[in-house]
């Protein structure tokens, strides 16, 4: 395990080496110049060279390159020229803002869709699992951005039970210094995590049904009738213990969102997370912001990858690594 | 406990707590009288940096507005020529000695919001900054006329100029805001670009600068020493967001208190119909055109195989209903430009000579330069080239977007085939460096002026600057030169519209819309005036009346 374990790790971090390479050189030579000033005024070439040289834009591939890996190297990730600060800076207050979003959404989606499943494979064919069917079927369809307007709409322009956007309340809690502060922040989260969670509750429900009923024709399933155990018994301890592997995958898979963000709904709420941070530096080829993102991102996906791999075999006796340290079985 | 209970009233319980605690957090204010009031902005964007010198984004010149004066500023009558239309700031007084040489008086008053007084020496170090190459001011062009400045006392700073001009008054006060020198000299100055004194700026207007949640908000406190009057509204709040759509959504669900641009009908018509809020149309600062580049596309050297012809321009310039089409676009909220003219400079006349809309003449005129559909597609070809050239447009605009597409089909009524080519602003920025298009939809937003961009954008001094078109007429730059150096205003006016009607008789650019900027704000707010060049210039002088405030005026900040 301790050789796979290894062999992992150092594949992982090859790949996102590979992917920070990749995003550099793609950043450079993909058409769109640094837009160090507003677009609509005049431009004053010598002040934007006398930036692009501040900003260390000017030189060579090969040497921003070169010095990109050395300032890496010591931890630092550059200076962003869009924002005017470290992006070191911009990353850690956009990244816990982010986690905010994607984990509220990630409980809403994992709770909410684990228990609609299991509900609609109790209830396979009658008629809660078809209409639950079809209403998980019409949120999987919809475009995230699409909800998060009519959300948006209905319950903060038209009734005006959540605020429109945005993070907290600037007139009242400037800073979440007390309770009802961070009910505020609450509720602005609320609109924004329930359009992202309700979605992916459609996607997860739909999956989680499929995988219980998948187990619920396994013989070991019949075995544990036949030996007496109680309904509730075989529900929890066998089909719906069995049908969490394929859903640990899931959560691996989900877990770059953490950081990564959602974009479109970061940008319709005003959420000033990772998703936003990024966008708003791809367009104005803001670079170091770019490689930050994406070196972050890329650790993520491959970590959330190794940590489902680990959870599975941790979870599923099967999958166990072989004493040899081969790969998983 | 808790688990005890049923799930209903668990969830119940958990509701009522979140009710509750939100009620509670509208915690009650405590502030009466004529100096409360909390305005809060829906701003699209967020400042880069609170440095004056190092900054053009719109909302960091609005949040500057308030923190940092200047000597003196442009009055509602946005005039730029002599000094009569400009208001004391800093100065409280001015005068000229000699022709090229004029002297500000700074308000004995006037302190630094740690306590030190404002001197002229501080006037001198902005000088010095603006036009200093490491910090790579923007504003630095506009300054190449003033030879110097200098403190000759504390209380006293001496311009110097190279050139008598009528805007000298206007080169010396409207670009620089006075900067703090003390706290300012010990940054070097090519780290200004990311100072943390922009972060966290000390000014000396009429607001402090209270805090900055990155993504977030901004809020500025009325500061009550102000030497030229103690503001009403205490608190100023943006409130970012990334999306002119988010931003409106705020104020129509009075979440915020107002914008100062709602630029489409449908963004003013929804403000329009909240009850809460009032508009305020005021003259827009942005004129647009669809551009020809007159140069080959990649090729400068050359001229474009279409648009080199300047009976083609003007052809194609006939062929396009601007009228129409701003009606489309804009309804009422903009005009047609008689030129290359926002509506915020003075020699704007809708009586200056253009071409018409006729598309009988355009068709006339591209027959007679050998431009016939011979193979009856539709499209007109001479010596087998189609008449079709692309159209390089901005993404991240609607407005554009959408003029782009109607004249598509306006001049393929004509036999003109127009492909639109939709990248982002950093690519139109770069393939307009580099004269890699045919044609362009572009936009500007001016200065108060058009001595500044209109010789940078139109004549051949703006070769390798904004002159993207590469628009060259001699006789046009004479004029502007004329206009630019005149004594007296009514000879500069004669001067700019020859040169207006010089360029839109030689058509370098479909001249298509001059915005009204339309903003919107809550009822409550009182003496609101805008200055068309700067919404925010008179913030400072806004009330809200003790009987209309409202809970959030009232919260202790």
């Amino acid at each position: 395990m301790t050789a796979w374990l290894v062999r992992r790790v150092a594949a992982s971090i090859a790949i996102v080496f590979l992917v920070v390479t990749l995003t550099f050189i793609l950043m450079d030579v993909a058409p769109g110049k640094p837009m160090l000033g507003p677009t609509e005024r005049l431009v004053d070439p010598q002040a934007e060279a006398i930036l692009n040289r501040q900003f260390g834009l000017d030189g060579p591939l090969d040497v921003r390159y070169v010095s990109y890996l050395r300032e890496l190297a010591h931890g630092n990730l550059g200076l962003s020229f869009g924002l005017r600060r470290p992006v070191a800076d911009a990353l850690a207050e956009a990244i816990p803002n982010t986690l905010l979003l994607a984990g509220a959404a990630l409980l809403i989606d994992f709770l909410i869709g684990l228990a609609l499943g299991v509900y609609q494979a109790l209830r396979v064919h009658r008629i809660p699992d078809v209409v639950l069917g079809n209403v998980t079927l019409f949120l999987y369809s919809v475009p995230t951005f699409w909800l998060g307007l009519i959300l948006l709409l209905v319950f903060g322009e038209w009734l005006g039970w959540f605020p429109v956007a945005g993070m907290s309340d600037p007139i009242l809690c400037p800073t979440v210094s007390s309770f009802y502060c961070a009910v505020d922040r609450l509720w602005h989260l609320a609109l924004p995590a329930l359009t992202l969670g309700f979605v992916g509750a459609a996607g997860t429900a739909r999956f989680q049904r499929a995988a219980m009923l998948e187990v619920a024709g396994q013989d070991y399933i019949r075995t544990a009738r036949a030996k007496g155990a109680s309904e509730r018994r075989v529900l929890l301890r066998h089909q719906l213990r069995n049908a969490l592997l394929s859903f640990i995958t899931l959560f691996g898979l989900a877990f770059p969102f953490l950081l990564t963000g959602a974009v479109l709904i970061e940008t319709i709420f005003a959420w000033p997370g990772m998703g936003r941070l990024a966008t708003d530096a791809i367009l104005r080829r803001d670079f170091p912001v770019v490689n930050a993102a994406v070196l972050l991102a890329s650790t993520m996906v491959v970590a959330g990858n190794l940590v489902a791999d680990v959870l599975l075999a941790i979870a599923d006796p099967r999958l166990r690594v072989r004493s040899g340290g081969g790969e998983p079985a | 406990m808790l688990s005890a209970m049923p799930l209903e009233r668990r969830l119940a319980l958990v509701l009522a707590t979140l009710v509750l605690g939100s009620t509670a957090c509208q915690r009650a204010g405590s502030c009466t009288g004529a100096y409360c009031g909390t305005l809060v902005i829906g701003a699209v964007g967020e400042p880069d940096i609170l440095l004056p010198p190092s900054t053009q984004e719109g909302v960091s010149r609005d949040i500057d507005e308030q923190l940092f004066l200047k000597l003196a500023d442009i009055g509602l009558s946005t005039n730029t020529i002599g000094d009569e239309d400009f208001q004391p700031l800093l100065a409280e007084r001015w005068e000229w000695d000699g022709p090229l040489t004029l002297v500000f008086h700074l308000d004995p008053r006037a302190r630094w919001q740690d306590g030190q007084p404002v001197t002229a020496s501080d006037v001198a170090f902005t000088f010095d900054a603006y036009t200093d190459s490491l910090v790579a001011s923007p504003y630095r062009a506009a300054l190449r006329r003033v030879a110097s400045v200098t403190a000759r006392d504390p209380q006293t700073a001496v311009f110097r100029f190279r050139e008598k001009y009528p805007e000298m008054f206007y080169d010396a006060v409207y670009h620089m805001r006075v900067l703090p020198a003390h706290l300012l000299r010990g940054t070097p100055r090519d780290q200004w670009r990311t100072a943390p004194f922009g972060r966290q700026p000390v000014g000396d207007g009429p607001y402090r600068f209270v805090s900055w949640k990155a993504g977030q908000s901004l809020e500025l406190v009325a500061d009550s020493t102000f030497f030229l009057g103690r503001p009403a509204i205490r608190r100023l709040i943006w409130r970012f967001t990334p999306d002119l759509m988010v931003a409106t959504t705020q104020l129509v669900a009075d979440q915020a208190d107002g914008r100062d641009q709602l630029v489409t009908p449908d963004n003013i018509g929804r403000a329009a119909a909240a009850p809460q809020l009032t508009i305020y149309p005021y003259r827009g600062a942005t004129y647009g055109y669809m551009g020809f580049n007159l140069a080959a596309n990649g090729d400068t050297t050359q001229p474009h195989p279409i648009f080199g012809d300047r009976d083609v321009r003007r052809a194609l310039t006939m062929a396009v209903d601007r009228a129409s089409l701003l009606k489309s676009v804009f309804g009422d909220y903009a005009k047609v430009p008689p030129g290359p003219v926002s509506q915020l400079w003075w020699i704007w006349d809708p009586e200056m000579r253009q071409l018409p809309y006729d598309t009988t003449r355009a068709k006339w005129t591209l027959s007679s330069h050998g431009w016939r559909d011979s193979d009856k597609d539709g499209i007109r070809d001479r010596d087998g080239q189609p008449l079709a050239f692309h159209l390089l447009v901005s993404s991240v605009s609607t407005i554009r977007k959408t003029y782009a597409r109607l004249i598509q089909e306006q001049l393929r009524q004509v036999g003109v085939q127009v492909e639109i080519d939709e990248v982002d602003n950093s690519v139109v920025s770069e393939r307009l460096a580099a004269g890699k298009f045919d044609a362009v939809m572009l936009a500007w937003q001016t200065d108060p002026t058009p001595s500044s961009g209109v010789p940078q954008v139109w004549t051949r001094g703006g070769f390798g600057r904004s002159n993207y078109l590469r628009y060259d007429n001699p006789a046009f730059d004479a004029l502007v030169d004329k206009a630019t150096s005149a004594a007296t205003r009514a000879q500069a006016r004669v001067a700019w519209r020859g040169a207006i009607e010089t360029v839109n008789a030689d058509a370098p650019a479909i001249f298509l819309f001059a915005t009204d900027n339309v903003a919107a704000f809550h009822k409550r707010v009182a003496d609101v005036r805008i200055r068309p060049d700067s919404w925010a210039a008179l913030v400072r002088t806004w009330r809200i009346p003790p009987d209309r405030l409202i809970d959030r005026d009232r919260v202790e900040p």
